[in-house]
């Protein structure tokens, strides 16, 4: 049997073996999450608009919060909700979540919360309760019908969903104080959407004019969405992880609009969180990947030369 | 022994064998992969038709149905409105598709659907793209020979004669601003001329447009593939931090720490 023809320089270049690309891959996104690394971070206008738009939510008023993420979006999504929740938490906004996309939505957004509250707990800080600061009032399985009954009667679109107060038994919703002074969308001065799916689409046909919307989107819909900020038609955006850390990055660091009203964020609180674990190894995982690109450009053109 | 009891480490042990079972594959396609992937198909189709059980169909058709008994001190308690039991056979006909005899049933409800949906969406449709045409018409012309708007840090918009120097600042078009309208017009123009297939272009100037265009589109595709390849990455991290951080570090090494 003859012996298989010895591979060149460049073939060898282009045919990189990928359990090892992959084991690198694998170290590459691991070490870094055993330090602390800062990584300088200056935020983009959507999410500073976005931030901007949560500090300057009236007090006590209430925000409708459609919560659509899941587990498979964690690394993305949970960072975002966590930011956004800190910032009401700590200014004592009110929040109506709901989920109009995946069922299993509503228990992620019950078991964040109770994380960011355990967290309160530890630094001997207030709880954000559910009843009195939040409630959540479940799934609604037709986002478009749903989003037309919000529109037309609020209070019947959310009729007969109920909630538990402390000690008590599941209560209709428009009895908690969450809920008890809101009667249509004009009561709700900012609708945050949370998702990974075209709940996004949904929500701009639907609710667009209707209620000042921001929305937290995934990396992948971030071009998409970002139309819809440009042209006004959202007043603040986060994308992916980036918009994770703008968020964390503002809660800490604050910041100064154009007109010089300056907002200020929280400083010496828990402001840094997935975000600011995550993006050291997202800079090595993208250094990788650019790193392959070049390998492979490179021993493509080697041996494109070689064959000319 | 305390640990092995502990429901907590079980659980999270668990999600990390899945975890690394679901990872296998990228090695070679594998039965251990296979029963990790039914795992978590079988999971999660068991929780969603519970949960749609107890987030929504309880609340919204089964307690409005039924009504309630009084509860919290109240005399009264809530009627239960049977006209609703109606809907449990409208919302079956949709399952006579698998039925030959039957089928044509199933189209009532989906009838009803997407006549609901048709209807809005001319309204929706406008909701959507009516502010998008109106962002893309943008002045290409600067209103002044200064090239970046000036900082109004310094001014105080409480005071009229400071809002009206932002105001006045705000109006003008810059040249910075003029030059990045005008790559947007031209963007959007050249990107609409790419779509025109009806006509075959002779000249030199539609041809520069629908090259421009495609290859302004191609930019696009590349800059949405960055942000996909930057999401795909951060849900490898999360699985990581969840293997290397939340369980290793926190579960089975107590470690302190974040």
């Amino acid at each position: 049997m003859a012996d298989a023809p010895k591979k060149s320089f460049a073939d060898k270049l282009q045919s990189l073996n990928k359990p090892t690309l992959f084991l690198i891959l694998v170290l590459v996104t691991s070490i870094p999450l055993f330090f602390q690394i800062d990584v300088p971070n200056k935020p983009d206008p959507p999410a500073i608009a976005l931030f901007t738009e949560l500090m300057q939510i009236p007090d006590n008023s209430t925000v409708l919060i459609q919560s659509d993420w899941t587990l498979s979006t964690r690394g993305e999504s949970e960072g975002q909700f966590k930011a956004v929740m800190r910032i009401l938490m700590r200014r004592h906004i009110k929040a109506c979540l709901f989920t109009l996309a995946d069922p299993q939505a509503p228990q992620v957004a019950r078991d964040a919360i109770r994380e960011l509250n355990e967290e309160q707990v530890a630094h001997n800080l207030p709880t954000y309760d559910e009843w009195k600061d939040w409630v959540h009032i479940g799934f609604f399985p037709v986002a478009e019908a749903t989003s037309v009954a919000m529109v037309s009667d609020l209070r019947k679109a959310f009729a007969g969903r109920k909630s538990t107060p402390p000690g008590g038994t599941s209560t209709d919703v428009f009895q908690s104080p969450v809920m008890r002074s809101v009667h249509s969308l004009k009561d709700i001065p900012l609708y945050i959407l949370m998702t990974a799916s075209a709940t996004t689409t949904v929500a701009l046909q639907r609710l667009g004019g209707q209620v000042p919307l921001a929305f937290t989107v995934t990396g992948v819909m971030g071009p998409e969405t970002q139309v819809y900020f440009d042209s006004h038609q959202i007043v603040g955006l986060s994308k992916g992880l980036k918009g994770v850390y703008d968020l964390e990055t503002l809660m800490k660091t604050g910041t100064t609009l154009p007109d010089g009203t300056r907002i200020e964020g929280f400083p010496g609180m828990i402001d840094l969180d997935r975000g600011a674990r995550y993006m050291p190894a997202l800079h090595g995982a993208l250094t990788l990947l650019i790193l392959a690109v070049v390998i492979g450009n490179v021993g493509m053109f080697l041996s494109r030369r070689k064959t000319s | 022994m305390s640990q092995l009891l502990n429901y907590d480490f079980w659980k999270l042990t668990a999600g990390v064998i899945l975890t690394v079972g679901l990872y296998t594959v990228l090695y070679k396609e594998n039965k251990f992969y296979r029963v990790c992937e039914h795992i978590f198909i079988g999971l999660a189709v068991g929780y969603a038709i519970v949960a749609l059980w107890t987030e929504t169909m309880k609340q919204s058709w089964w307690d409005k149905m039924v009504g309630s008994a009084p509860e919290h001190g109240a005399q009264i308690g809530t009627p239960g409105y049977w006209a609703y039991v109606m809907l449990l056979p409208i919302g079956f006909l949709g399952y006579l598709v698998f039925s030959r005899k039957y089928n044509w049933m199933s189209r009532i409800p989906i009838g009803i659907i997407l006549g609901l949906w048709a209807g809005q969406q001319p309204k929706a449709w406008w909701t959507q793209y009516g502010p998008q045409i109106a962002g893309t018409i943008k002045p290409i012309f600067p209103t002044t020979m200064q090239a970046f708007r000036p900082s109004t840090a310094v001014l105080n918009p409480q005071i009229p004669a400071d809002k009206l120097e932002i105001t006045r600042i705000d109006s003008q078009v810059y040249w910075s601003q003029a030059i990045t309208n005008i790559i947007f017009v031209f963007t959007v123009v050249a990107v609409l001329s790419y779509f025109l297939f009806s006509f075959d272009f002779k000249s030199r100037f539609m041809k520069f447009m629908t090259t421009s265009g495609r290859w302004l589109l191609m930019i696009g595709f590349g800059a949405i593939f960055g942000s996909t390849v930057m999401m795909r990455f951060t849900l490898l991290i999360d699985r990581m931090y969840f293997i290397w951080i939340d369980w290793l570090k926190h579960a089975v090494l107590h470690w302190p720490g974040g």
